[in-house]
């Protein structure tokens, strides 16, 4: 298929080609976003789309989710083979979620599609996305249970359109096993809708340039991509640099799960060595193959080339190691659901530490590095059950240029929350706070981005399950600066009085914070505090103006300045008092 | 007497106008004076040669506010909100520009945190009390407003949009406390629901308040002084104008108040010319805007952003803008390939061949390499056509192409960019290219347009006479314009018609009422359109259905649901069987017909070649071609030109590349029709 690899073309046609491939991913995601009708697609933005070569190599993904970059590749790989190459036809749409072929987490579905010009195969396209609810033992697939089988219903690789026909058989099953099976015909439209753009485009570009030349482009573009790879790893000092983080645990047992990390930076090329991992563990955390391999990825690609086009060249230079039995190369039956959030964010943090030992001078603080989803049942007063779903971010890292942003979604994703007065029209329930934390990001000559502190009261109760993390430690800092604080989950009873129910409570006494269809009685309300992003430099370095600033903003507690940032405010005039401050400070 | 229309941009401040009784027009520009803008407009009045005193209708557009807004140069306001919601308008949605930058920063709150306050209270979604007003807490925040010294307050409470009583009651309570202070509400800006939008708006027309109140003070007096009697109208993003009272209540209506006057333009001069839908592009130096103009209307959004997650959620004209212009820079990137901007040479230093120190290649060098550009620009200036092509010479190098090719090839590059910009653009209204002419706007747009149009397989491509003050000119022909709105939601099948007539009687009834307030006199002239906010019960987007006019029966409802499943289909590619359709919002729009100026006379004359001023050779396709240089302003709508060819107007130039064809139709418009 690659036979027209040796047909030259000039720059210009090649720029050209570039911007097309480009419109055409960019082109699926606003097709699917616009026709979707699940709200986790439409208005949380949970998806992503790409276009492959005739060899499944990527050669275009449009900006949405990180997490998904290479995992994408995995599943489409798995169902062209799956359904057999032979079996594939114009026409066709092929269907996987399963965990252990190509999958992530079972709601990330993923749609392949064929694309052929003149009867002959040029390419595929690919659009995946999270439906909110594909069964199992818990809304959303949040059963944190020990076997897979309780995360929902498991798509080998079939086809859900044949030749250009719904596959009602396939399409019924999927119906029966949903909680909310008013979206699937919906979803399966606009990813197809977004297949049909991509489709389109490029066989207009074939129409317009001739197929040689597209397909000539198709391996020139991942070419280029490599290049600009590899010029930027020849920037990092060569050398060997580890790390390690943690998930709190794994919601079955008490004990900390390990991430750890090696990367040996050569000339141009990076191996990514996750030996010395913990193996694969009881609950719900674990990550198949594609996640893992599409957060290294998506990891280094923050540092290395963020502006190249997202095409196979990004992954060239770029080994993984990844040791079987470990909770980074999941089998089954090990229960996968916090892959994508909980266990991608690990991975980053850790990436993102070891690199801060060869370039301190660019690697920020740790995210916050968690996603804080969490998916709820809900009741009301007529006894009616609905479920919902949101993501209360934390904040980033301190960077060497500047303070880190405030509550914003994790390098995984990119998704939006919901509104409250969203929630509050469609749901029997009441947001009460979503505002920024005090003193909740790591001191920093740069520091942190603030978290938040979330709160929903349930009219009717209900029941909730949620993926999180940075309860023992906060997100660590970077080049000096210092860690965050800790999340923690709180049940706030009708009467006021409340419980930490994740985290740390009140005595000192750690609480697993991975919640399994907690229940809330009627008029109680969760609670969930988020941590801000680790700090970059000596917090003592920051401007002295600047800490004000922060105290004057409520930013930044008196307390802290004093503390963290050896600045001495005067509570009544809230000028600093310039002695005392000299005095801490050296 | 005349009509003038004077919009104020960032450079430039650009006049036209026209006399009532000749039909006669005239056109000025002068510079934009920054430290007060109004000086400028007194000075375009005067360069014209108008009387002040003989002005019956002044329409000015003003980036004032636009401006005051992006440097944050307004003074500190305050904002007072619900207990838990005092971070919306800081957190927004929590998501990130660029992907995967990870130095990337958010733009600056509106209102500083150390000036956002919050009360207990509580406002459930039906609009009832859950939690009444803290009167004391109140009292409170208004005595350290007081003591802060702010000058203007945004008050927006959670599901305000239900029932503004608690933020009318908390207004009360401050006013008491601060009696000369602006308070503006957020039941009262855009009474609809999605609290970050209708919070961020609200504090955005706090902010601009006192700036506008200034401008506006300022901008009277000095006609006044100057003898001015006629009325003095301002452009809304909307595409329409208000009254300057009116100007100073709502400066979040005047964001886009210099791009409308562009739009207008556009969709007066294709109605005119019989065009139902065209594509609206303005190419600068350092940018490329682009909007759907469909039945002479510029396509209107709620969803606009003024930033990266600060949105202006008042109805708007949907404009784009992206980076490319004829300052963009050719360079290559880190893994060989050619680019074309976004970087800008701007103005200064401009192209290589302006001479004021560039050195990297811009668009202009390469159109002045091609032949496409005159070196004199009509003898206004002496371009350095040497200068530019060293610094073509150093980029060919680097790519290994001939200088000519990389000239050629940046500008196909260049152009194909704004292909795909104006792609997206279409694609997320769900139009169809195919459907549309191209009109192009600005000084380098019709260098380009032919190119543009014929990547996106678009045959027709139009170019309007006084291109260079299109924003003056398209003032000239807005209508007294008021868009007002309010929240029911219901799903169609539940909703309570007696309610949803008595809401659209209401703002039908209050948009009439504004626009007298305005100075319309006529008010069985006035036109009203009415439309509802709908989307599938469940979803999350709205899109805008037309309503019929007269009280609404269930028998009406069939139609509206029909209505709302075309217009669902043809913005978002689908609709549904399987979800019912809701009513979100209702809206009225009440327009004040005014005159439109008269067309532009033309010259005729019987001889193909009397507009012909000389020949050049420009290269098109690798290869020199002896073309055919026309002066666009004695071009008649007998001339009948083949590309390749150049037209040449005092302020733009137009390339007809080969199989292209042009005329003049009766508007003074170049019609060419593209070979594809």
């Amino acid at each position: 298929m690659s036979q027209h690899s040796d047909i030259d073309i000039d720059p210009i046609t090649f720029e050209v080609m570039r911007s097309i491939f480009e419109f055409a991913s960019d082109r699926m995601a606003t097709v699917l976003q616009r026709s979707s009708f699940s709200p986790i697609l439409a208005d949380m933005l949970d998806f992503s789309n790409a276009i492959y070569d005739a060899d499944l190599q990527l050669l275009s993904q449009a900006a949405n989710c990180p997490v998904h970059l290479a995992a994408m590749k995995f599943s489409a790989e798995e169902a062209v083979k799956g359904v057999g190459p032979q079996n594939v036809h114009e026409g066709d749409v092929l269907v996987l979620n399963d965990p252990y072929r190509g999958g992530t987490h079972i709601n990330d579905i993923t749609f392949t599609k064929p694309i052929f010009y003149k009867g002959q195969l040029i390419g595929y396209g690919v659009s995946r996305g999270h439906w909110m609810d594909l069964g199992g033992g818990g809304a959303g697939g949040q059963a944190f249970s020990t076997h897979i089988a309780a995360e929902g219903l498991r798509l080998p690789p079939l086809k859900i359109y044949s030749g250009g026909r719904l596959n009602e058989d396939l399409l019924a099953i999927i119906l029966n096993n949903s909680r909310t099976p008013h979206f699937i015909k919906g979803d399966v439209q606009a990813h197809l809708g977004a297949l049909l753009a991509a489709e389109q485009e490029l066989q207009r570009a074939c129409d317009r340039y001739g197929v040689d030349v597209v397909q000539a482009a198709m391996k020139k573009i991942q070419a280029y991509t490599e290049k600009m790879v590899r010029e930027s790893i020849r920037t990092i000092p060569n050398g060997t640099y580890e790390a390690e983080d943690y998930a709190d645990t794994d919601g079955i047992t008490q004990s900390r799960v390990k991430v750890k990390v090696r990367l040996e930076i050569g000339d141009d090329s990076i191996k990514v060595d996750f030996t010395g991992t913990d193996p694969i563990c009881q609950g719900a955390i674990n990550s198949p193959k594609a996640n893992t391999m599409s957060a290294a990825l998506y990891s280094l690609q923050f540092f290395l080339a963020p502006d190249a086009p997202q095409n196979q060249g990004l992954f060239k230079p770029i080994e993984v190691i990844l040791p079987e039995g470990c909770w980074l190369n999941a089998t089954w039956p090990a229960p996968t659901i916090g892959c994508t959030t909980l266990t991608a964010s690990k991975i980053t943090s850790a990436i993102w530490q070891a690199l801060a030992k060869a370039i301190p001078e660019r690697v920020t603080g740790s995210t916050c590095a968690d996603a804080n989803w969490f998916v709820a049942s809900c009741v009301d007063d007529q006894g009616r059950a609905d479920v919902f779903s949101d993501l209360p971010a934390g904040g980033w890292g301190g960077t060497p240029y500047s303070d880190g942003m405030n509550v914003t979604m994790d390098p995984l994703g990119n998704c939006m929350n919901m509104a409250a007065e969203t929630a509050e029209l469609f749901f029997p329930i009441a947001y009460e706070a979503f505002e920024l934390r005090q003193d909740s990001a790591g001191a920093g000559r740069h520091r942190g981005g603030l978290g938040s502190i979330f709160k929903v009261r349930f009219f009717g109760g209900g029941e909730l399950g949620m993926e999180t993390s940075r309860t023992l430690a906060g997100s660590p800092g970077a080049a000096g600066g210092l860690a965050s604080a800790v999340q923690r989950s709180s049940h706030i009873r009708a009467d006021g009085t409340s419980q930490v129910i994740g985290g740390i409570d009140d005595d000192g006494n750690w609480q697993n914070p991975l919640l399994a269809s907690h229940k809330f009685g009627p008029g109680e309300t969760f609670m969930f505090e988020s941590t801000g992003g680790g700090g970059w430099g000596d917090p003592r370095q920051r401007a002295v103006q600047d800490v004000l600033e922060d105290v004057l903003d409520e930013y930044v507690s008196i307390d802290a300045a004093k503390a963290l940032y050896g600045v001495v405010i005067d509570p009544a005039t809230l000028t600093v008092d310039e002695a005392a401050t000299a005095a801490l400070r050296g | 007497m005349w009509r003038v229309g004077i919009d104020v941009g960032g450079t430039f401040t650009d006049l036209f106008a026209w006399e009532e009784k000749t039909g006669r027009q005239v056109t000025a520009k002068v510079l934009t004076t920054k430290q007060d803008r109004s000086i400028a407009v007194l000075e375009s009045i005067e360069k014209a040669g108008i009387e002040i005193s003989d002005i019956s209708y002044l329409m000015h557009g003003t980036t004032t506010a636009t401006n005051a807004l992006i440097e944050r140069s307004y003074p500190d306001a305050a904002f007072i909100t619900t207990e838990g919601f005092r971070d919306t308008i800081e957190i927004g949605r929590q998501h990130r520009q660029h992907l995967y930058d990870p130095y990337q920063t958010k733009p600056k709150p509106i209102i500083k945190r150390r000036h956002r306050h919050t009360v207990p209270e509580r406002t459930n979604v039906r609009g009832e009390t859950e939690r009444p007003l803290d009167v004391a807490a109140a009292r409170e925040v208004a005595e350290r407003i007081k003591a802060a010294g702010i000058p203007s307050v945004a008050i927006g409470f959670i599901n305000a949009y239900a029932s503004g009583r608690h933020e009318e009651q908390m207004r009360d309570i401050l006013r008491e406390c601060c009696p000369d202070i602006h308070i503006v509400l957020s039941s009262e800006t855009r009474p609809i629901f999605r609290e970050h939008g209708r919070f961020v708006t609200t504090a955005v027309r706090a902010a601009c308040m006192p700036v506008m109140v200034k401008y506006m003070d300022d901008l009277e007096n000095r006609l006044e002084a100057s003898g001015f009697t006629g009325k003095l109208l301002i452009l809304k993003s909307s595409g329409g104008v208000m009254s300057a009272e009116a100007a100073r209540q709502h400066p979040e209506d005047m964001l886009e108040s210099g791009p409308a006057g562009g739009v207008a333009y556009a969709g007066y001069l294709t109605e005119q010319s019989g065009f139902e839908r065209i594509l609206h592009t303005d190419v600068g130096g350092t940018s490329f805007d682009v909007s759907i103009v469909e039945h002479g209307k510029g396509l209107i959004t709620r969803d606009h952003e003024l930033e990266w997650e600060v949105p202006i959620v008042v109805p708007m004209l949907d404009i784009h803008s992206v980076g490319s212009g004829g300052g963009s820079i050719g360079w290559v990137d880190a893994g060989g390939s050619l680019r074309v901007g976004p970087k800008s040479a701007g103005s200064e230093p401009g192209p290589v061949c302006y001479g004021r120190g560039g050195t990297q290649p811009t668009i202009t060098d390469a159109n002045l390499l091609l032949g496409r550009l005159d070196p004199t620009l009509n003898g206004k200036i002496d371009l350095d056509v040497g200068a530019a092509e060293k610094a073509m010479e150093k980029l060919a190098a680097e790519i290994g192409l001939s200088t000519l090719a990389t000239a050629e090839g940046m500008i196909r590059i260049g152009c194909e960019y704004m292909a795909q910009a104006v792609k997206k653009v279409l694609v997320a209204r769900g139009r169809d290219p195919r459907d549309f002419v191209y009109a192009s706007f600005g000084g380098a747009g019709a260098l380009a347009a032919c190119f543009v149009a014929r990547s996106m397989n678009i045959p027709k491509v139009i170019v309007p006479p006084h291109a260079g003050v299109a924003s003056a000119f398209g003032a000239t022909v807005m209508d007294l314009r008021q868009d007002i709105e309010q929240f029911y939601y219901a799903p169609v099948k539940d909703a309570d018609l007696d309610r949803v007539n008595a809401i659209l009687n209401d703002l039908e009834a209050r948009a009439r009422k504004e626009l007298i307030q305005q100075g319309f006199a006529d008010e069985a002239g006035i036109e009203i359109i009415r439309s509802a906010q709908m989307r599938y019960v469940g979803q999350s987007y709205e899109v805008d259905t037309p309503l019929p006019n007269g009280v609404l029966t269930a028998g009406h409802l069939p139609g509206i649901e029909e209505t709302f499943h075309g217009v669902h289909l043809q913005e978002f590619g689908v609709s549904s069987d399987d979800f019912a359709p809701a009513f979100v919002s209702f809206s009225v729009t009440a327009i004040g017909r005014m005159d439109d100026p008269p067309p532009v006379e033309l010259h005729y004359s019987e001889d193909d070649r009397a507009a012909i001023k000389g020949q050049r050779d420009v290269y098109f396709d690798g290869e020199w071609t002896r073309c055919d240089v026309y002066e666009g302003e004695a071009l008649t709508t007998h001339h009948r030109i083949a590309g390749p060819a150049i037209i040449e107007y005092d302020h733009a130039c137009t390339v007809l590349p080969p199989r292209t064809h042009a005329h003049v139709n009766a508007m003074g418009a170049l019609v060419i029709d593209i070979e594809i």
